[in-house]
């Protein structure tokens, strides 16, 4: 079965759960994508801007010393490597072209870390449009250097002073804009998440991650692993592999401070279904039905949501999904940098980490990790996080 | 034979007077559970026909900033939908108005039947889940069709014809019209297209429309009440609740006459 299905369902999860004004717009954008996406010229486009701008196809790289101590073979999809730090400007160099196409002037978008945030603004710089991107306070004062980038590729940042002030507000922030300036605005939404046809427009142009590794390896993986927030650059790697059954695939969502105390992101290891932010989903919500404040060092994983498709997996056990603490990862961080050199994202850390949860399965294995971003923007928090913790031993 | 709905009854009665509906708009336990109460009664006995009671919700995506805060400090003090059911039994001892319970849809799903139960033995007449267009109500249709409770389905300014042909065809009780392209949260100039949109609407379908978002003074209610079947205000009168939070008698005092300031326009 396709999925999603007409109306945008995995199941019992993605569909469209957003006020009337909303509506045709995001039917508009439906029928639009649908029309395009086979479109020779469209996917022409979007490799040309992959290939020549983004530096794709990004290297899988058998990471020799990591391997060694895991006695397996593991490689790293380095999204890293891409233009701008992360997998993000996948999706912002294909709904930027479906913005032009559709003639729109005006982009939107939410941010938490501001990957996503600065991936929008580079390329409505690049492709001439205006761009505002919410952010919530919190989020602007701990991620000051991608707000600076994001304002010298020329957008406009607004900070988000209601709720939580983080991502999830950020995100609510920018539908209240998207309603009221639905007939001049594209909202790029930044992860497989949304409204339909968001989830699965995400999904189609994160792809190139999996498609690329199936041509790189020349065989399949045994296993592939992905940090989850939203869920874009898991569904990536993994979409082009649901179909073989022998891969095994695993989603590691953000443990935070630990399942057990309630602080953390991960929304299908502690969380429940539910509705927000436009679609049927696995929240972290209390026993009200309200949108719980999620926590993570990542603050990319830091949302209290996943995309449908990932919850619709979850239930049916296609992807395993587990989590890893601040500490496994800020570990597995350390690891990396001093095995391979390569500095790796907070968030694409705990993909690293969970490593160390299925040493035993792995053994002998063929294993791939999405190398989902780089860690330039993280030197503030790994540093103020290794302090705080010295101080307390 | 079920009883017929009271929204039915009350737009009926109207018709027959050639009136239209005040429809006044406040959050449960903004500021307080009690004092939200008296807010409630205190537009009953000032002209409300119909009441719209927001139950607070943590991300409310289609409201402007006075609704937000209004679930802010509502928030405050956790409000479970058990507090908004026994919250509705009061009001309704007091006087037996039609309800709407507006809400996002999360607090309804996560309860599903239990939901419908308890909005039942409250009393509810209507409920609105401004995230729930037509296409994903199935569920909660399910659950609330036989126990006399009508879903409220909104149409927008951005709603095409033929969109707008297909909900009202599912529409119950009256339809609600939002009346600009934005969230919640009073203007001061209304868009001219209302009472042409209006028009569009009642000629396809015999149902009442109501038009909300944006409201703020007699003179638009009157204007919109002239094509309109129903006024919606809200930000408006929370407006109220935010300036005189902390003199309760002033407060009342003010939503009483804006209430019937209001109602003696339409
Ligand atoms: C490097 C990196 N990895 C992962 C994520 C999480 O998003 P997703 O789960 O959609 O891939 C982010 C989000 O900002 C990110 O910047």
């Amino acid at each position: 079965m396709q999925l999603p299905d007409k109306k945008g369902h995995f199941g019992e999860y993605g569909g469209r759960y957003i006020s009337e004004t909303l509506m045709p717009a995001v039917i508009e954008l439906e029928l639009f994508y649908k029309k395009i996406k086979n479109d020779k010229e469209f996917i022409k486009e979007f490799n040309y801007y992959l290939k020549n701008y983004v530096g794709r196809p990004s290297p899988l790289y058998f990471a020799k010393r990591l391997s060694d101590v895991y006695k397996s073979d593991i490689y790293l999809k380095r999204e890293d490597l891409n233009h701008t730090g992360a997998h993000k400007i996948n999706n912002t160099i294909g709904q930027a072209l479906l913005a032009v196409k559709m003639g729109k002037k005006r982009i939107i978008a939410e941010t938490g870390a501001g990957q996503h945030g600065v991936a929008t603004a580079t390329v409505c710089a690049l492709f001439d449009l205006e761009c505002e991107v919410f952010m919530g306070k919190k989020d602007v004062e701990r991620q000051k250097q991608n707000v600076f980038r994001m304002e010298l590729l020329g957008a406009k940042v607004n900070p988000v002073e209601s709720g939580s002030q983080t991502l999830k507000d950020a995100m609510n922030e920018a539908l209240r804009d998207w309603i009221t300036n639905i007939k001049t605005t594209y909202y790029m939404i930044g992860t497989v998440a949304g409204p339909h046809p968001y989830p699965l427009i995400v999904r189609d142009f994160q792809s190139v991650i999996g498609k690329e590794v199936l041509k790189q390896l020349k065989k399949l993986p045994d296993i592939l692993i992905a940090c989850v927030g939203g869920g874009s650059n898991a569904l990536g790697l993994f979409y082009p592999f649901f179909k073989y059954y022998q891969v095994d695939m695993y989603g590691v969502e953000a443990g935070g401070c630990g399942i057990e105390t309630g602080m953390h992101a991960a929304s299908i290891s502690g969380g429940a279904p539910g509705v927000l932010h436009g679609n049927k989903t696995y929240l972290l919500q209390d026993e009200f039905g309200r949108i719980a404040d999620a926590h993570s060092i990542a603050a990319g994983l830091d949302y209290p949501g996943i995309g449908p498709e990932h919850s619709y997996f979850a239930d049916k056990k296609r992807i395993i999904f587990d989590s890893v603490t601040d500490e496994e990862a800020v570990t597995a961080f350390q690891k990396l940098c001093r095995l391979e050199g390569i500095i790796p994202a907070l968030e694409s850390s705990h993909a690293v980490a969970y490593l160390e949860k299925i040493k035993k399965e792995i053994k002998g294995k063929t294993v791939v990790i999405n190398l989902s971003g780089r860690g330039d923007k993280d030197m503030h928090t790994i540093s103020d996080y290794l302090a705080s913790n010295t101080l307390k031993k | 034979m079920s009883k017929e709905n009271k929204i039915d009854t009350v737009f009926k009665r109207l018709r027959t007077e050639n009136k239209t509906a005040f429809i006044p708009f406040i959050s449960i336990g903004d500021p307080d559970i009690e004092t939200s109460l008296e807010i409630a009664k205190t537009l009953v006995k000032n002209g409300a026909d119909i009441i719209e009671l927001g139950f607070p919700f943590s991300d409310p995506m289609a409201d402007g900033k006075v609704i937000q805060k209004s679930y802010e400090r509502a928030l405050k003090r956790k409000i479970s939908m058990k507090d908004a059911f026994n919250f509705i039994k009061k009001l309704k001892t007091y006087r037996d108005i039609p309800v709407i319970l507006f809400t996002y849809y999360n607090p309804v799903f996560i309860l599903g039947e239990k939901f419908a139960e308890g909005a039942q033995s409250a009393g509810i007449d209507g409920i609105l889940a401004v995230d729930l267009p037509p296409e994903e109500s199935a569920e909660l249709t399910k659950y609330i069709q036989d126990k006399n409770i009508y879903q409220i389905y909104l149409l927008a300014p951005t709603t095409g014809n033929e969109r707008m042909k297909d909900i009202l065809s599912c529409a119950k009780g009256f339809v609600y019209y939002v009346s600009v392209t934005g969230v919640t949260g009073a203007r001061k100039n209304l868009p001219e297209t209302i009472r042409t949109k209006v028009k569009e609407i009642k000629k396809i379908s015999s149902i009442p429309v109501g038009v909300g978002f944006g409201i703020s003074s007699k003179e638009q209610a009157k204007d919109i009440g002239k094509s309109a079947d129903a006024v919606i205000i809200g930000s408006k009168i929370i407006q109220f609740i935010e300036d005189n939070i902390n003199d309760k008698p002033a407060m009342l005092r003010k939503i009483a006459e804006f209430s019937s300031g209001i109602k003696s326009s339409l």
